[in-house]
């Protein structure tokens, strides 16, 4: 345990470690952690759940080495430390240490807190009172500035009060520049203020006290006024992957993380469209790597890790345009290697189940697919028109692949979903079942997952009521009578956690009070569903004055004013609301990838254009 | 490296110390098979992944313990030198794992996994504890013929015979001022005592607090196959064609 810089924790940790389940959550030391400068403009990351899951972010990952490749600069990490750790370390008074020093996270400058989503609001909190840092931005007047990022920041309006500045969008470029800031205002002597005040002026950083909401009589949202100059609205960050060439040296953990293998990315972005999909509308517009970086990467990174699979993650990583290409090269590494190659997220047609089939020749495990419902007019209405030829073709070709299991993503609440709607999911996985049958085939075990659709910012949807907690349980009974057979498993989502993660997706700052109210009253690890309390979060929603149900079950006027409007994730407003009306006419938009641009205003709004690297080599 | 016409294993000591020692034996596992991965040795798998690597390990090292001797067998394709090995592992390990030595043994020899049955332990007690206090207890303790011990484990409670498992104790001198208890012990395919039960069952019978034998500092210094009253290495036998170790040193406890 590295204990020779000055202000380490390492001699007060040894005697914990024995009293905790899995110590090597608080180890560091994994293979290529970086060596740390003491003397340096220092930023933690730290991400709201334990070790296993954060070791799995790519962001972080990606982060993380790019500060430490800047000259004078270092990044270390932290995560949520587990319950019985927690305790141990306020009993011997001991706050949130980084993995690389075991120094006091409260001594960087830097103090960048990833929110994967809504479900880790409460261990937002914890990590920043481990810290020992006043839990509110305005309490705080000396230690790290506490900058929050992640796909939770597409609407972080709950957790407003909590953090000095967030970032929008991708942040491999400005983590740079606010690096870069943080040491001439060390240098120079500037104090906190107007180091806030200079940092808010990059691109793609928000200040949350730079804007004040307003609320008119009806508790909705007047307006969010701009305060000292501040710009109307705060525009993401992107960047061309082609540039950051990265992870170069990722660290890989003594335990199993929950995705255990080396993740390189091919493409940011998707514009196929799902109307219920917030990735797909806040990460566009596509942005491919080249298929030989794509394979360079690969290679390098299979020896400095010795990882034994490859994942070629994306949001859809059969719509890369050279998908054939990149993963037959990259099989020849992996057949080189030892290694096997997967692809995470699979169109459903038989040539993505036959890509997926012939890379991962062992067959581990079965394939997944995504659905998302079971009637035609409501794939329609989602935007994800995908026919039940091509499921028929890609689960056949499953089978024949040697596929002994098939997992089916659904969701129930969708809007206009009616109990019809719910009972041809059923009826769907029968029906390919049935088809497998028809051809001698001996049918595959259907794994069929649903969960509860939230409704999410910056999506067409956005406007759309949630299905209350009586309706999701009729729709869920609607399922469990009707999916029925023995190879068969219908699994869902607890409801419960869906009406949370609903409640704070589309809240505003009045929540903020709630989330801390039901952090101090114990709320930890609300992902874990054994850990989740419905109750106390109810209960912290009354000692708040905040009535749930009209964040949940509120159709939104159409020109309603949303407490994420003055965050530009790119797509317009009005796009958005296209969207919904097309929806409601079942009508689809094809991807502007192989169809015309469909105006979502991304690309002339941030000046960018899709890149697609379909005749690079 | 060139290939084997029959299937070989390389044999290696590892030693797990510093921050090692709080990973438990399926991290250790794990950090191992990466290790040799990164190290870029032939390895035979039975299957596609990782987890199907042919490798035999020694007996579990209780979380917190630190070892002078790990013992591991990867089976190998093709033919790679000993100290080339070992070089190579040792350039692929993290920190706290570290290659002592290596061989190659030949086919027929039995996987390091299925011979072991004795560890040898060492227990640094703090600077508080005397030697005399323990040397009584150790020479009670071995005047007995039984005694019976409540092991605790999360599912169920049983009682084991911790005297019938202890194959040699004693009370070695002191270095920087702590006082040790060697203790020789079932450990592998026979049943194993953990060293934690002897280092409580003395101090019990020496009147040392929880508080105190708690801070002992526990350290696997060897692991054997026992043959009589000789313990065997199995660094030192089953070498087979290719050749080292042959006629297996024993030593007595
Ligand atoms: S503006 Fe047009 S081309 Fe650009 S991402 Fe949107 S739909 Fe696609």
């Amino acid at each position: 345990m590295n204990s020779t810089h000055p202000g380490s924790l390492a001699d007060r940790l040894q005697p914990l470690l024995l009293r905790v389940e899995r110590p090597s959550r608080y180890l560091g030391g994994e293979w290529n952690s970086p060596d740390i400068p003491a003397e340096s403009t220092s930023v933690v990351f730290a991400y709201p759940d334990v070790y296993e899951i954060g070791m799995s972010n790519l962001g972080l990952t990606i982060l993380a080495e790019v500060v430490n490749d800047i000259e004078g600069a270092s990044a270390e990490r932290a995560y949520a430390p587990w319950l019985d750790m927690e305790a141990e370390m306020r009993r011997e008074g001991i706050p949130l240490f980084s993995l690389e020093t075991k120094r006091p996270v409260a001594s960087a400058d830097i103090f960048g807190i990833s929110i994967p989503h809504e479900l880790t609001f409460t261990n937002v909190l914890n990590l920043i009172d481990l810290a020992g840092l006043p839990l509110h931005a305005s309490d705080r007047t000396s230690g790290p500035i506490v900058v929050g990022g992640g796909c939770g920041v597409t609407n972080p309006e709950p957790l407003a009060a909590f953090f000095d500045l967030f970032v929008l969008g991708e942040g491999e470029e400005v983590i740079g520049l606010l690096v870069e800031m943080v040491g001439r205002a060390k240098s120079q002597g500037w104090g906190r203020t107007r180091l806030l005040e200079e940092a808010s002026r990059l691109r793609g950083v928000y200040r949350p006290d730079d804007y004040l909401p307003e609320y008119a009589d009806d508790g909705t949202l007047k307006e969010m006024i701009p305060q000292s100059g501040a710009a109307r609205k705060v525009t993401k960050n992107l960047v061309d992957l082609d540039d950051w060439l990265y992870p170069t040296h990722p660290l890989v953990p003594f335990c199993e993380a929950v995705h255990d293998r080396l993740n390189v990315e091919l493409f940011r972005g998707c514009t196929r469209g799902c109307r219920f999909c917030q990735a797909g509308m806040t990460y566009r517009p596509v942005r491919e790597r080249t298929a030989g970086e794509v394979v360079k990467l690969v290679d390098e990174l299979a020896q400095s890790t010795g990882y034994d699979e490859v994942s070629l993650c994306s949001l859809s990583s059969t719509d890369y345009s050279r998908i054939v290409d990149v993963t037959s090269r990259v099989a020849q590494v992996c057949e080189h290697r030892r290694m096997i190659m997967s692809l995470p997220s699979l169109r459903m047609d038989a040539m993505s189940a036959e890509l997926a089939s012939r890379l991962d020749r062992g067959g581990r495990g079965g394939l997944t697919f995504a659905p998302e419902a079971g009637s035609q007019r409501l794939r329609l209405v989602i935007n994800k028109p995908i026919s039940e030829g091509d499921m028929v073709d890609a689960v056949m070709c499953a089978v024949r692949a040697g596929r002994r299991r098939i997992k089916l993503y659904f969701m129930i609440g969708l809007p206009t979903e009616t109990d019809e709607d719910v009972a041809e999911i059923s009826k769907l996985v029968f029906r390919l079942r049935d088809a497998v049958k028809a051809e001698k085939l001996t049918p595959p075990s259907f794994n069929v997952s649903v969960s509860t659709f939230v409704p999410k910012p910056h999506t067409p949807f956005q406007w759309c009521p949630q299905i209350t907690g009586d309706e999701i349980r009729h729709r869920q009974d609607i399922l469990k009578a009707t999916l029925r057979a023995r190879s068969m498993n219908l699994s869902w989502h607890d409801r419960e956690m869906s009406t949370v993660e609903g409640l704070l997706a589309r809240g505003d700052r009045r929540l903020g009070r709630m989330v801390e109210n039901c952090w101090a009253a114990g709320g930890r690890f609300d992902s874990w569903s054994d850990h989740f309390d419905f109750e106390r979060w109810m209960r912290a929603a009354a000692d708040s004055g905040i009535d749930p149900g009209y964040y949940l079950y509120r159709q939104r006027r159409p020109d309603e004013v949303f407490p994420w409007d003055h965050l530009d994730f790119g797509v317009d407003k009005e796009f958005l609301q296209a969207e919904l009306s097309r929806a409601m006419e079942a009508t689809t938009t094809p991807d502007c990838r192989v169809a015309e641009c469909s105006e979502c205003g991304v690309c002339e709004g941030l000046s960018v254009q899709p890149v697609l690297k379909g005749s690079d080599s | 490296m060139c290939a084997a016409d029959s299937p070989l294993r390389l044999r290696v000591q590892f030693t797990k110390q510093g921050q090692a020692r709080y990973l438990s034996h399926s991290e250790y596992a794990r950090t191992l098979m990466i290790s040799a991965r990164r190290a870029g040795l032939p390895l035979e798998y039975a299957g596609t992944n990782m987890s199907r690597m042919k490798v035999s390990l020694s007996p579990p090292l209780p979380i917190g313990v630190t070892s002078d001797c790990e013992l591991v067998d990867f089976n190998l394709t093709s033919y790679v030198p000993a100290a080339e090995a070992c070089d190579l592992l040792g350039k692929a390990t993290p920190d706290g794992i570290a290659p002592a030595k290596c061989r190659l043994m030949g086919p027929e020899a039995k996987p390091v996994g299925k011979v072991i049955d004795t560890a040898v332990f060492t227990a640094a007690f703090p600077e508080t504890v005397g030697g005399g206090e323990l040397e009584d207890a150790v020479e009670r303790f071995s005047e007995m013929s039984t005694l019976p011990y409540q092991r605790v484990q999360p599912r169920r409670t049983r009682t084991v015979d911790i005297r019938a498992g202890v194959h040699g104790l004693e009370v070695v001198g002191e270095t920087e001022g702590r006082i040790s208890l060697k203790m020789t012990v079932d450990d592998g395919i026979a049943g194993t005592i953990k060293p934690w039960e002897v280092v409580e069952v003395i101090s019990g019978m020496a009147g040392i607090g929880r508080e105190v034998w708690q801070q002992a500092e526990v350290n696997r210094t060897g692991l054997f196959s026992r043959r009589g009253d000789r313990l065997i290495s199995p660094m030192d036998t089953g070498a087979g064609r290719s050749g080292a170790g042959r006629g297996a040193r024993g030593v007595r406890y």
